[in-house]
């Protein structure tokens, strides 16, 4: 588990992390969303130990990551792509990671095996792809058995095989019961692989909640619903403390309601119901909305 | 892999990782990677090269010599002659250590690996001290014989008898390792290669320069205290008013090597990654 206590911290005046409180829990894919600048690549970086926080602390099983005996062996990160030395091959960069925390070389042939660079371990890294880096850097934190895992950007520069292989290898060690924490900007990707969200934007705290939860509280969230009568619908809808808009084709719009409770009170008036679906905004656009004020760097709206 | 995992403790994780095993990761990392290999090869091929060049050259031009110009002659110094660039060598060496880290950003995965920072510094210190030692040893020997060899034509070579002789030959080793710790403790200060290596050729060379400006006795008298020459007063055969006694320079060099490495590691543990 990873728990963050009112991390802050400042590069001079500017606050990259301000007040941030999280917990990431073990048995679940935690997302880690936020625009660019929001301050996730410090936040991660502060709970592995490599930049100090101004104020607050961050645990890792509560313990600050500097003082684990076992570093490895408790945690493994990938935050930089292509963070490895070039004139060395995959095999020794590997080999000196595991050599550092007495992990057994045999785990080095293991985890090239599962990320699938075995035929390439005495390749020098300079020569890898964007794609083979990154499997590279994945194989580094997977090296020690790590209960408790950090991604940044993991699919970086994959292609759709390598995607879903990172999708599927997320899912897995989280139903092994460690901690997964991943933060990436993929919004259908993050849709697909993560359980549970933590939003941040210009280093606060926006969202702490299920991916579920996280999209139907979005204003996107509505039940489409064409009824025979939909003015007597309508009415009762509102009665009922729903928002109701008309649609062009004669549907209407509903907010505030599930498909069952609008079902369940046509039933009871005895309104005859022709359409009657849900529609659930995309991830992507429920986090477009929540953070729409958080945005540093915004590209102006292309001239139409 | 493995099974599901509940809450670690100590038991089941392994053996504790300790400084042995810093320093063999710090090994590995120095041996698995071709610059190493080239830059001791070169300080190899410069130190003997360049000794078996002047000494042939020496022989070639001694009948012409005068008097005043053969006694001037010193066998050992001349044979060691390219010792000199070896110096830059491995200042470049001592600093990419550690730079390449930070330019490839595999400092993160470093320093996430083996948390205790001033260890990782120790470690690196103490995994460059014997090949450095080992290869300027014996690159001073191997210039050493080969240039005599050369002189004894003309009858002007030494031999390795004296003290003085073995004291130039594992000086010039001690020097070299030295030299390397302070380019090692620059570069974990800069953290850049092109500023650490250009901040090694100052300190060894360019203060030397600014410092031969300054009137007589401050220029001279401070730069017995600089790298360079404190050097050549270890390596020096007869000692000479300009420079340090022979021990003296090497508890300087040692000195530059301790405060480099110490400002190095105070500074690693305060500074984000």
């Amino acid at each position: 588990m990873i728990e963050a206590q009112h991390l802050t911290k400042l590069y001079g005046p500017t606050r990259a992390v301000d007040d941030l409180s999280f917990k990431v829990v073990p048995g679940r894919v935690t997302g880690f969303l936020g625009p660019n600048g929001a301050g996730k690549s410090t936040t991660m970086r502060v709970i592995m130990g490599l930049d100090a926080a101004t104020t607050g602390q961050v645990t890792i099983n509560g313990t600050p990551y500097i003082r684990h005996t076992h570093p490895m062996r408790e945690v493994g990160a990938l935050l930089d792509a292509r963070a490895f030395h070039t004139g060395r091959t995959a095999f020794n960069h590997l080999l000196c990671l595991a050599q550092s925390n007495r992990i057994p070389h045999a785990r080095v042939d293991e985890v090239l095996a599962l990320v699938g660079l075995e035929s390439v371990a005495k390749r020098r890294a300079g020569g890898f792809s964007m794609g083979m880096g990154q499997r590279l850097g994945i194989a580094a934190a997977l090296l020690g058995d790590p209960g408790v895992l950090l991604f940044d950007e993991p699919v970086n520069g994959l292609d759709p095989e390598g995607i879903l292989w990172v999708r599927n290898l997320l899912k897995s060690l989280a139903a092994e019961g460690r901690t997964v924490f991943v933060s990436s900007h993929l919004m259908s990707e993050m849709a697909l692989t993560a359980d549970h969200l933590i939003v941040i934007g210009k280093g606060r705290l926006i969202a702490d909640a299920t991916v579920t939860d996280f999209v139907s509280q979005s204003t996107g969230a509505h039940v489409r619903v064409r009824a025979l009568q939909p003015d007597d619908l309508a009415r009762v809808l509102v009665a009922e403390g729903a928002k109701v808009e008309r649609v062009d084709d004669g549907a209407l719009r509903v907010t505030g309601l599930d498909c069952r409770h609008v079902g369940a009170l046509a039933a009871r008036h005895g309104l005859e119901l022709h359409e009657l679906v849900l529609h659930q905004p995309t991830l992507e656009a429920a986090y477009m909305e929540a953070t729409q004020d958080a945005t540093e760097y915004r590209a102006a709206a292309p001239a139409s | 892999m493995t099974t599901t995992l509940t809450e670690p403790d100590a038991t089941t994780l392994g053996p504790r990782p300790r400084f042995a095993d810093t320093l063999l990761c710090e090994w590995t990392k120095l041996r698995t990677v071709r610059s190493t290999w080239w830059t001791l090869f070169a300080v190899l091929a410069v130190t003997i090269g360049f000794g078996a060049i002047v000494s042939a050259a020496i022989v070639g031009r001694w009948d012409r010599m005068s008097l005043a110009q053969r006694l001037a002659v010193d066998p050992t110094a001349r044979s060691l002659t390219g010792f000199m660039l070896s110096q830059l060598f491995i200042g470049v060496l001592g600093v990419l250590v550690i730079t390449s880290e930070y330019s490839a950003g595999m400092i993160r995965s470093t320093l996430a690996a083996m948390p205790h920072r001033r260890q990782v510094l120790a470690a690196k210190a103490m995994s460059l001290t014997p090949p450095v030692f080992l290869v300027g040893t014996l690159s001073a020997l191997l210039a050493f014989l080969s240039g005599q060899a050369i002189l004894a034509g003309k009858g002007i070579g030494v031999s390795l008898g004296a003290p003085q002789e073995w004291r130039a030959v594992l000086g010039a080793g001690l020097v070299l390792t030295l030299e390397a710790l302070i380019a090692l403790g620059l570069g974990a200060m800069i953290r850049q290669t092109a500023g650490a290596i250009a901040s090694y050729v100052g300190v060894l060379l360019v203060a030397q320069l600014l410092l031969s400006a300054l009137p007589d006795p401050y220029g001279r008298d401070i730069s017995e205290y600089f790298p360079f020459n404190a050097g050549r007063a270890l390596m020096k055969i007869h000692t000479t008013p300009d420079l340090l006694p022979p021990w003296s320079g090497l508890a300087v060099l040692c000195a530059w090597a301790v405060v480099s490495l110490g400002v190095a590691g105070w500074l690693i543990t305060r500074r984000d990654a």
